[in-house]
C-alpha cells in the first residue's frame, strides 16, 4: 500500500508536504539545540568545578604514606595521591580516583574501614559527583541538575508535538475522503496507520537530520555568544564548544519519538474512521456553536467576520501560535522593563550616587586601621588624587530632647519620623551612632572640605535625619538631627552601656565625606580622626574587623589608568594580608555585561519562544492549500474577489500577532507600574528610559514573520485556480 | 428577451499529448424566464459548461455572453463580482460557509458587494423556501434539504440573470428532491428566475421547459417541451 499509493502521492504532492517537512526540521532544531546547549552547560559546569576545587573524587584523611600504596591495589581504585596542601607531617590527606565513579560511596567506606579509619575521614567532591548525577544515598534533596534537564526536553518534546502534530493532522485529513475509499475497498485500519506512519518517516528523514545539524551549529554559535559577552566577567572561564556521538544520539532519538507523536496522533484518529464517516467527512473547520467576530466585522465588514469565524474554527490548530506569542510577547516587554527599571536604580544607588566617590576600593580583611602603615605610600603614588583609610564601628549616642533640632520636632519628634526610639530612664533618647574613623590626614582633608580648622582631637558630627515623611527612600531629603548646640558629644560602648566617653565636636555638617558608604537613616554619625580613637577605642569599642582605603585617581581616569593603579596599590598592601581591590570603572562594566548578558539569555528565550509560535503559524498557513481550499472555493463561488480574500488574510494575521500583543500591554502596564510603585522611582524617568525600540523591533519582527506565513500560504491558496477547486468539490 | 448566448465554445483540459477535449463547440441560446435541463452522461461536459457559464471557468475558444456581456475574458476580481450579481450557483453538496449562520450564508452576495437587504424580498424566499425559523443555526446543524434550501436562498438573494444548478437533489432523499424542484419551478414561475439544471436523472428533467443533451462535449439534442 506504501508503495502504490503513499510513494506516489508524495511525489505528486510534494507542495502539500512541505509543511510537515518544515514542522520536522523545526522540531529537530530545537531538541539538537536544547541537548547541544545542555551538554556544553555541563561540560563547562564540570570545568568550572575542576578549576576551582580540582577533579578528585574522594578523600581520605589521616593515612600513612604505606597506606596509598595498598589504597592503590583496590580494584576500581583508578589513582591515589598524597595531597601535599591538606597533609601536615606525618598527618596524610590522600586524594582518590575511581575507574567508576558509580560506587564510590559504597567502595569509599570499605577502603576506610580496611584502613582502620572510621567515616569521619572521608570526604566526597559532591559536586562534582553531582554533576555525573552521582549522589549520596543518604542524601534527602540531591542537586536535580540532570532530572530538570529531562524535564525541560520532556516539556518542549510535548510542546512541539502539540505544534507539529497540525501539520500531519491538515495533511492527513485533507485525504480523508481518499481513506475512505482505499478502506471501503478493503484496505484494513492498520494497514492505513501503517501507510500514513511509513509516508511520515520518508519525509521527515531528511529535515531531523538538517534540523540537528543547524540545532549544533546554533548552539555553538550561541555558546561563541555568551563568551562574547561574558569576556570581562572577573572569574569566567572561556567555554569552549563540545559535542559527544552520544549527544547526537540522543537528539535523534528524541526528535524521532516526537515525530511519531506527531503522526501517530492523526493517524490513529484517521485509521479509526469507518469507511462511511470517511466518505462523507470534509475535513472542514467547522465551528460547534454560533459565533459572531463584533470587531472584526464592524473594522472590516463581512471579510473581518469571515476571518474571525476562521480563526475560530482554527482555534485549536493555532492554540500553540497564541500560547507562545503572549508569552514571548509579556516576557519579552517585562524583561526590558524590569531591566531598566533595574539599571536607573542601580544608577541611583550606587554608580551615580558613588561616581566622584571613588575609584579604587581596598578592603583590608581582618586589619585595624591603627595597624596599616601603608596609608602614606598609597597616597604618594602615582595618579591617585586623594586617599582616605577609614574603618567603621558601632557605637550608642546618648541625647536629650532638647538638644533635638526644631525641624525634627516639627516632624513630630524622632518616634514619628523613625517610627519608634529607645529611650534612658532620664528621658533620653539612644540612638545609634555609627563611627567613620579616618587615618589623620584623611580627616584633616575632610576638615578642609568643609571649611573647618582641621584638628585630631574631635568629631565632626553627621548632622542630619531622613525625613520620611515628606520623601521616599529613592528621593531623600534630609534635616538636622540636632539642633548643634552642644560641644561635646556622649558616646556608649553599644555592647557595655557602662563605659562611656565625652567627645569634643569640632563641626555639625549634611555633608558626608567622600567615601563609598551608606549610612543609617536615623542614626547619629560621626567621623573620628584615627589619633581620637587611639584615646577612645578601647572604651567604645565595636570597631568592625575590617579596613577600608577609598581612593581617588585622577579626574576621568581610564579603565587601563585605573587597572596600572589598582596593581601599585596591591604591591603597595601585599604585606597586609588578605586584601580585596575593586575598580569603579571595571565593576560598571562588569554590572553592564552581566546585565547585557542576562538580557541576551533571557531575549533568546523570549525568541525561542516568539519562533515557537511563529513556526505554528507557518505550520499552519503551508498546509492551507489543503486545509483551506474548500472554504475559499464556497467564498469565491458566491462572488468574494481576490482582493477580498487577501484582505481576510490580512486581516487573521493581524489578529493572529496583535491579539498577543493587545494581551500584553495591559499586563505589562500593570507589572510596570507595580514595579515603579514599589521601587518608588519617579514615572518619569522611567518613560525617559523606556525600551520603546526594542519592544517595538520586536513587535514589528512577529508581525513581519506572521505576515509572511500568511503571505506564502495565501499566495499559494489564490495561486489555485477555482475552477480546480470546485471541480474538486463536485467529486465529494 | 436572449439572456445567454454561447457560440462556439470550447474547452480543453491538459496539453501536447495529454490533451482533452471537454466540450467541443457548444452553441447555445437561453431567453429569460426559461428553465433549461441540461442532461448527460458522466463526463460528457454537462459541469464544465456550467462552470464556464457561471464564470467559474473560462472557455478555450468562443464566447459566453450574458445579458449581453461577454463573461469569457474577464479577469478573476470581474468574473468574481460577475458571480456574485448575475449568476446563483447551486451545487450537489451546497456549499454553504460552515461558520456563517444561515441569514448570513444567505445574505452573503449582497455583504460582499455593502449592498442593503431588502427584507420584504429575503422573507419572501426564505418563507417560500420553509427556513425561515432556521435562520440563526449553523449549516451543520440543519438536515441536507434544509442546507439546499438555504443554498438555493442564497443564489436567489441578488435575484441573479440566470441561476445554475448542478446536481441540485443528487445527495437528498426523494421526498426532498421533489420539494427542491418543486421551489425551482415556482421560483422560475413567480419570479421569472432563468433557471439551468443540470442532473442524469430524467424525471426531473421532465420538469423542465426545455431539455439539451450533451454527449462527449456536443449538443446532441434540444428539446423544447412547452
Amino acid at each position: 500500500m506504501w508503495k502504490d499509493y503513499s510513494a506516489e502521492f508524495i511525489k505528486r504532492n510534494k507542495a502539500s508536504s512541505a509543511s510537515i517537512v518544515a514542522a520536522a526540521f523545526i522540531s529537530a532544531l530545537f531538541l539538537s539545540l536544547l541537548c547541544g546547549l545542555f551538554y556544553n552547560f555541563w561540560i563547562y559546569e564540570v570545568e568550572s568545578v575542576t578549576m576551582e576545587e580540582g577533579d578528585w573524587q574522594g578523600r581520605i584523611a589521616g593515612v600513612c604514606a604505606d597506606d596509598i600504596e595498598m589504597i592503590r591495589n583496590f580494584a576500581n581504585v583508578e589513582k591515589a595521591e598524597i595531597n601535599g596542601a591538606l597533609s601536615e607531617g606525618e598527618n596524610l590527606v590522600a586524594d582518590v580516583w575511581f575507574s567508576d565513579m558509580g560506587s564510590i560511596y559504597r567502595e569509599l567506606p570499605l577502603i576506610a574501614e580496611k584502613l582502620g579509619l572510621d567515616e569521619g575521614a572521608l570526604s566526597y567532591h559532591e559536586l562534582l559527583l553531582s554533576r555525573y548525577m552521582i549522589h549520596d544515598p543518604n542524601d534527602p534533596a540531591p542537586p536535580l541538575l540532570m532530572g530538570f534537564f529531562l524535564i525541560l526536553l520532556l516539556v518542549v518534546s510535548v510542546s512541539l508535538i502539540l505544534i507539529i502534530h497540525n501539520a500531519f493532522a491538515v495533511s492527513m485529513d485533507a485525504r480523508i475522503h481518499q481513506f475512505g475509499i482505499l478502506s471501503s475497498i478493503g484496505a484494513a485500519p492498520g494497514q492505513i496507520f501503517a501507510c500514513l506512519m511509513h509516508e511520515a518517516a520518508a519525509l521527515c528523514v531528511l529535515p531531523v537530520l538538517l534540523g540537528s545539524g543547524v540545532g549544533i551549529a546554533g548552539s555553538a554559535g550561541i555558546l561563541a555568544l555568551v563568551n562574547f559577552f561574558a569576556e570581562e566577567m572577573p572569574g569566567r572561564h572561556e567555554a569552549v564548544f563540545g559535542y559527544h556521538p552520544l549527544v547526537f544520539v540522543l537528539t535523534m532519538a528524541v526528535s524521532a519519538l516526537t515525530v511519531f507523536f506527531s503522526a501517530c496522533l492523526p493517524a490513529k484518529k484517521l485509521s479509526r474512521l469507518t469507511p462511511l464517516e470517511a466518505i462523507r467527512g470534509t475535513g472542514d473547520p467547522e465551528l460547534k456553536k454560533k459565533k459572531r467576530s463584533r470587531v472584526l466585522s464592524m473594522l472590516f465588514g463581512i471579510e473581518g467576520e469571515l476571518a474571525g469565524n476562521a480563526l475560530a474554527a482554527q482555534k485549536k490548530a493555532l492554540r500553540t501560535s497564541t500560547l507562545s506569542l503572549t508569552l514571548s510577547f509579556l516576557g519579552f516587554t517585562v524583561m526590558l522593563c524590569f531591566f531598566t527599571l533595574a539599571g536607573i536604580s542601580t544608577r541611583h544607588t550606587y554608580f551615580e550616587r558613588y561616581q566622584d566617590a571613588w575609584d579604587v576600593m581596598v578592603t583590608l580583611e581582618d586589619t585595624e586601621i591603627g595597624n596599616f602603615a601603608h596609608g602614606q605610600a598609597i597616597r604618594d603614588l602615582d595618579g591617585v588624587e586623594s586617599s582616605v583609610v577609614y574603618q567603621k564601628a558601632q557605637a550608642v549616642c546618648l541625647l536629650p530632647e532638647s538638644g533635638m533640632s526644631g525641624e525634627l520636632l516639627e516632624l513630630g519628634g524622632l518616634e514619628t519620623v523613625a517610627g519608634s526610639a529607645e529611650r534612658t530612664e532620664d528621658g533620653d533618647y539612644m540612638v545609634e551612632a555609627p563611627l567613620v574613623i579616618m587615618d589623620d590626614p584623611g580627616f584633616e582633608e575632610y576638615c578642609r572640605q568643609l571649611g573647618v580648622a582641621p584638628g585630631t582631637d574631635g568629631a565632626i558630627v553627621l548632622n542630619r535625619i531622613w525625613d520620611s515623611i515628606h520623601s521616599n527612600f529613592r528621593y531623600k531629603e534630609y534635616v538636622s538631627f540636632l539642633n548643634g548646640g552642644q560641644d561635646t558629644v556622649t558616646l556608649q560602648n553599644a555592647a557595655e552601656p557602662e563605659h562611656t566617653t565625652e567627645i569634643p565636636v569640632l563641626a555639625y555638617t549634611q555633608e558626608t565625606p567622600v567615601l563609598r558608604e551608606e549610612y543609617a537613616n536615623y542614626a547619629l554619625v560621626q567621623i573620628l580622626p584615627l589619633s581620637l580613637w587611639e584615646q577612645i577605642g578601647e572604651q567604645i569599642g565595636g570597631a568592625e574587623a575590617d579596613t577600608y582605603i577609598r581612593i581617588l585617581g585622577t579626574d576621568g581616569a581610564t579603565l587601563s589608568e585605573l587597572n596600572v593603579l589598582q596593581n601599585e596599590i596591591l604591591q603597595a598592601t601585599r604585606q597586609s594580608g588578605a586584601v580585596t581591590v575593586e575598580n569603579r570603572v571595571q565593576e560598571k562594566i562588569t554590572d553592564d555585561a552581566v546585565r547585557h548578558g542576562m538580557m541576551v539569555i533571557f531575549g533568546a528565550f523570549c525568541v525561542l519562544l516568539a519562533a515557537i509560535g511563529i513556526a505554528n503559524v507557518f505550520s499552519n498557513t503551508l498546509g492551507f492549500l489543503r486545509q483551506r481550499r474548500r472554504e475559499f472555493a464556497r467564498y469565491a463561488s458566491v462572488g468574494m474577489t481576490p482582493q477580498s480574500m487577501q484582505k481576510m488574510f490580512f486581516i487573521e494575521a493581524l489578529v493572529i500577532a496583535g491579539r498577543p500583543l493587545l494581551v500584553t500591554l495591559p499586563i505589562t502596564v500593570a507589572v510596570v507600574a507595580f514595579m515603579i510603585t514599589a521601587s518608588n522611582l519617579d514615572p518619569m524617568e522611567f518613560l525617559a528610559e523606556a525600551p520603546v525600540v526594542p519592544i517595538l523591533v520586536f513587535i514589528f519582527t512577529i508581525f513581519v514573520f506572521v505576515g509572511l506565513a500568511y503571505y506564502v500560504g495565501g499566495r499559494r491558496m489564490l495561486r489555485c485556480g477555482l475552477s480546480e477547486a470546485l471541480r474538486n468539490e463536485n467529486v465529494v | 428577451m436572449e439572456i445567454l448566448r454561447c457560440e462556439g465554445v470550447r474547452k480543453i483540459y491538459g496539453s501536447g499529448g495529454s490533451r482533452e477535449s471537454a466540450l467541443d463547440g457548444i452553441d447555445l441560446s437561453v431567453e429569460k424566464g426559461e428553465f433549461v435541463a441540461i442532461v448527460g452522461a458522466s463526463g460528457s461536459g454537462k459541469s464544465t459548461l456550467l462552470h464556464i457559464l457561471g464564470s467559474v471557468d473560462q472557455p478555450t475558444e468562443g464566447k459566453v455572453l450574458v445579458e449581453g456581456v461577454d463573461i469569457s475574458s474577464m479577469n478573476r476580481t470581474e468574473s468574481a463580482i460577475f458571480r456574485r450579481r448575475k449568476v446563483g450557483l447551486v451545487y450537489q453538496f451546497y456549499n454553504l460557509i460552515p461558520t456563517l449562520t444561515v441569514r448570513k450564508n444567505i445574505l452573503m452576495p449582497l455583504l460582499l458587494d455593502k449592498k442593503k437587504v431588502r427584507q420584504e424580498y429575503f422573507e419572501q424566499v426564505v418563507n417560500a423556501l420553509g427556513i425561515a425559523d432556521k435562520l440563526e443555526f449553523l449549516p451543520n446543524q440543519l438536515s441536507g434539504g434544509q442546507q439546499q434550501r438555504a443554498a438555493i436562498a442564497r443564489s436567489l438573494i441578488y435575484r441573479p440573470a440566470i441561476l445554475l444548478a448542478d446536481e441540485p437533489t443528487g445527495n437528498l432523499d426523494q421526498k426532498n428532491s421533489k420539494e427542491i424542484i418543486d421551489m425551482l419551478k415556482l421560483s422560475n414561475r413567480n419570479l421569472n428566475q432563468t433557471i439551468l439544471l443540470i442532473t442524469h436523472d430524467e424525471k426531473i428533467a421532465l420538469e423542465a421547459d426545455r431539455i439539451v443533451t450533451i454527449e462527449d462535449g456536443r449538443i446532441v439534442n434540444d428539446q423544447r417541451r412547452r
